[in-house]
């Protein structure tokens, strides 16, 4: 029984130290932030201020996270999926950075590259396939 | 008529023997020349950091490798022997001119055997002058070998994704002030520390940029006064080396030639000292000089 427990902490301390080395790169770390600002975009648990309270503070760290992406050397030429993906469409990746150089608020501006705009919503139509 | 003498006579089959044997020996100087071959190497390597030196400091470790080198230190040896060689045959002619009777054969007789161990040193010279430029041209292919793999090492898809990387930093340089004023501007965002000692330390960045940009050792190699891409001044380096190696073979004539008059200066020695009177007299030779076409007035005078 002694034993058995002392395999299971050995297993768990390794398991952990293998977490511990795995180190996530800038471009992970963006991923990260930007799929949970668009979680907060899309939630509708949130209220209006609390979600401009956290679309604020997620915007903040997003500004840092895309620069140190497209400064970031060990990523030249990296060709790995993640890396192809996030460089093929600049206005996903770079959120913030885009949205605020062609002056549209966030959301709209994810919509937009998505394929959801205004024009879009007004002209579907409820319909049966 | 006097008779001669049986000393005299003596003498005379004595040195006639001697001649006789520098002949067979001299008509064999050119082939035993290069035939002693030297053992001395350099053997560089194309390394990776020879591959990403400057251009222009590349030669410079090239030649330095060399001087470090076996080859090196025999070449410097083999040159000073001949400039020694060449000193010997200066004085011998001119000592020549002014012998007469058996003296004066006795010179000759010297002069050449002094201009076949003079030939012999030459022919090493050449030799290991050829290692050395056909080693610097295996070398300088083989540098640009690796310098065309690793650029083609670029696949398709890979090239694509460095496509993208530069539009996507070029398109974020040329919109970075805008977005800044527009985003800092507002009460909702402030500077964060990230960009704060990120411009901090883009200064320093720039202005040691700026100095290994103008540094003389990063200064691209030139060639008639234009820069050039550091392939392109490995083909000259090789196009260099490999006319010297013609110049090489071109050499190698002429000290065919001159083994060859050598051979026939002896044989002419020999038949002249047997009573045949049909060489040619009177050397007037000129200052000898270290290379090898400067050294040709030893052989086509007599």
């Amino acid at each position: 029984m002694r034993s058995k427990t002392t395999l299971t902490l050995a297993t768990a301390a390794a398991i952990l130290a293998a977490a511990g080395a795995a180190q996530a790169g800038t471009l992970e770390n963006l991923e990260r932030e930007r799929a949970l600002t668009i979680q907060t975009l899309l939630s509708p648990s949130l209220t209006v201020s609390e979600r401009q309270q956290k679309i604020a503070a997620s915007k903040h760290r997003l500004v840092d996270l895309e620069r140190m992406v497209l400064r970031d050397k060990s990523l030249v030429g990296a060709n790995r999926p993640v890396v192809r993906k996030a460089f093929r469409s600049y206005d996903l990746t770079f959120l913030v950075h885009a949205s605020v150089e062609k002056d549209r608020i966030l959301i709209d501006h994810w919509l937009e590259q998505v394929g959801v705009s205004t024009h879009n919503l007004m002209n579907a139509r409820v319909g049966r396939r | 008529m006097q008779p001669i003498s049986r000393t005299n006579r003596v003498n005379r089959l004595a040195m006639l023997a001697r001649v006789a044997f520098g002949v067979c020996v001299l008509s064999a100087v050119f082939l035993a020349s290069t035939a002693g071959a030297n053992t001395a190497v350099w053997e560089p390597s194309a390394s990776e950091k020879l591959v990403k030196l400057p251009a222009t400091y590349l030669k410079k470790a090239v030649d330095r490798d060399f001087a470090k080198s076996e080859l090196a230190t025999a070449l410097t040896d083999v040159k000073s022997q001949i400039g020694l060689k060449t000193q010997t045959l200066q004085d011998l002619q001119s000592a020549i001119d002014r012998a007469e009777g058996e003296v004066r054969t006795e010179l000759r007789h010297q002069f050449l055997a002094e201009k076949q161990e003079f030939i012999k040193l030459m022919g090493e010279q050449q030799e290991l002058q050829r290692k050395q430029v056909e080693t610097k041209i295996r070398l300088y292919e083989r540098l640009l070998d690796k310098l065309g793999r690793s650029k083609a090492a670029t696949s398709p898809q890979r090239a694509e994704l460095i496509k993208q990387q530069n539009e996507a930093r070029q398109r974020f340089e040329a919109t970075v002030t805008a977005v800044d004023m527009k985003l800092f501007d507002s009460t909702e965002l402030t500077e964060s520390k990230y960009s704060r000692d990120y411009a901090k330390n883009m200064s320093a960045i720039e202005s040691l940029v700026l100095a290994i940009q103008e540094h003389p050792m990063n200064q691209e190699a030139e060639l008639d006064g234009q820069e050039v891409t550091k392939e392109d001044y490995l083909r000259h380096l090789i196009a260099d080396n490999q006319a010297r190696v013609a110049i090489l073979d071109q050499e190698e004539t002429i000290l065919g030639y001159m083994a060859k008059l050598v051979a026939l200066d002896a044989m002419a020695l020999s038949e002249e000292v047997a009573g045949d009177n049909l060489a040619a007299d009177g050397l007037a030779g000129e200052d000898g000089e270290i290379s090898l076409s400067s050294t040709v007035d030893f052989f086509i005078t007599q």
